[in-house]
């Protein structure tokens, strides 16, 4: 057994000086299980998503009671769920998901003001807020709070509404979990509307708003109190209610492995064994002064290192 | 000996480039595949030239680094899924 593991992972007369797990047949041979395995999580998440599928926990209620917990720390006033907000928030998501598009302003030219003014909101002010594909709740907030025009949406004093949707579906032939988080503020004169986290250049292309009229029903929104436990609805956003009560208002999934976890642990584990092999083999090659027609393992090292780090950079959530 | 450390200067040059591009693009998942690629590439090229230059450039050692950076990127490919 000490003789089979010393072939293995040590440089030795047995395996020409180079550990046979750092020979040219066993580097190809991981390539080959990792394209197996890659092909076989993909296969697996079509046939069986509940076995191996992407965990996700995200609920209207604590991305309220997590931006509201923000804007108080800022000592700003927290916001309340609005219903227009939230209609028009779910019908953003339906619609990027319909016209397949990851943006502020859709290909065919509508904007987040659009759908606010459909949903009857008199807005004098209003933002968006866009994320896809985060885990749960809490990160989704984290991320926005820390990109500098997300957390100003948050943080604008000027806000008093606010409106979520959370939605699941497949976005661009990949399933998708976008969050929409919509802000506002109604007074008697329309204000020009501030985009939040679009870009400058996109803020200037997005057309003015006309004056939006006063519309009776819109001044009696439903209205879910800032602790998420009592709703007030009046008659004229009942069917409001089913629309955001229920598959706008979370999403919640849980595999028996979660995708994202389950291959980090094993790139990092593998990648981590790869770089002690090669750091032993470094070390001993250098001590018996051992020379050999192969590359540097230190080269080896130091380029498995930068992978390692740059795994840490890898995330699925994505804001706009 | 100097010659090593200049060689080895640009590698950390290139890696150090091609971790920064990749948190760079935090959050484009295609773009970070395509960063990583060519940093692999990039991986191979230098050490062919490296070796080349070292006068012991073998076809054992091309291999070597072309499977080192294809077990790069496969394992990237499964982690972006």
């Amino acid at each position: 057994m000490g003789q089979f593991l010393r072939h293995v992972f040590l440089p030795h007369h047995t395996n020409n000086h180079r550990p046979k797990a750092l020979h040219e047949d066993a580097l190809f041979a991981y390539v080959l299980l990792f394209a197996v395995l890659n092909l076989g999580i993909r296969v697996m998440y079509r046939q069986f998503p509940q076995v191996l599928g992407y965990a996700t926990d995200i609920h209207v209620e604590q991305l309220l009671s997590l931006t509201n917990t923000k804007r108080e720390a800022s000592g700003l006033p927290t916001l309340t769920i609005n219903s227009q907000l939230s209609q028009a928030a779910a019908k953003k998501a339906q619609d990027m998901f319909s016209n397949g598009y990851w943006a502020h302003m859709s290909p065919n030219g509508r904007s987040p003001w659009d759908f606010i003014v459909e949903s009857g909101y008199r807005y004098s002010v209003a933002g968006e807020n866009l994320a896809k594909n985060f885990s749960n709740s809490q990160g989704v907030v984290d991320a926005w709070m820390a990109s500098p025009t997300h957390r100003d949406n948050i943080l604008k004093s000027n806000y008093r509404d606010i409106g979520f949707a959370v939605v699941n579906g497949v976005l661009n032939g990949e399933e998708t979990t976008l969050v929409v988080q919509m802000f506002g503020s109604t007074g008697q004169v329309a204000l020009l509307p501030k985009p939040g986290p679009i870009v400058k250049e996109a803020q200037a292309s997005v057309p003015l708003p006309t004056p939006i009229p006063v519309i009776e029903k819109a001044q009696q929104p439903v209205i879910v109190s800032q602790e998420g436990s009592a709703m007030v609805q009046s008659e004229a956003t009942t069917g409001l209610a089913a629309l955001l009560s229920g598959r706008f208002m979370n999403v919640v999934k849980n595999p028996l492995f979660n995708i994202p976890s389950v291959t980090r642990d094993i790139g990092f584990a593998f990648i981590g064994i790869l770089m002690g092999i090669l750091a032993i083999d470094s070390w001993i090659i250098t001590r018996k002064h051992i020379v050999r027609a192969s590359g540097h393992s230190i080269a080896h090292l130091l380029f498995l290192g930068a992978l390692l780090v740059a795994f840490t950079a890898i995330q699925r959530g994505t804001l706009l | 000996m100097k010659t090593h450390i200049y060689h080895f200067g640009v590698l950390l040059i290139i890696l150090a480039t091609g971790t920064l591009m990749f948190f760079y693009t935090q959050g484009d998942r295609t773009l970070q595949f395509v960063i990583g690629i060519v940093t692999a590439l990039a991986y191979v090229g230098w050490g062919c030239i490296h070796h080349a230059l070292q006068k012991d450039l073998h076809p054992k050692v091309v291999v070597e680094y072309v499977l080192m950076a294809a077990i790069a990127v496969v394992v990237l490919a499964t982690l972006l899924l």
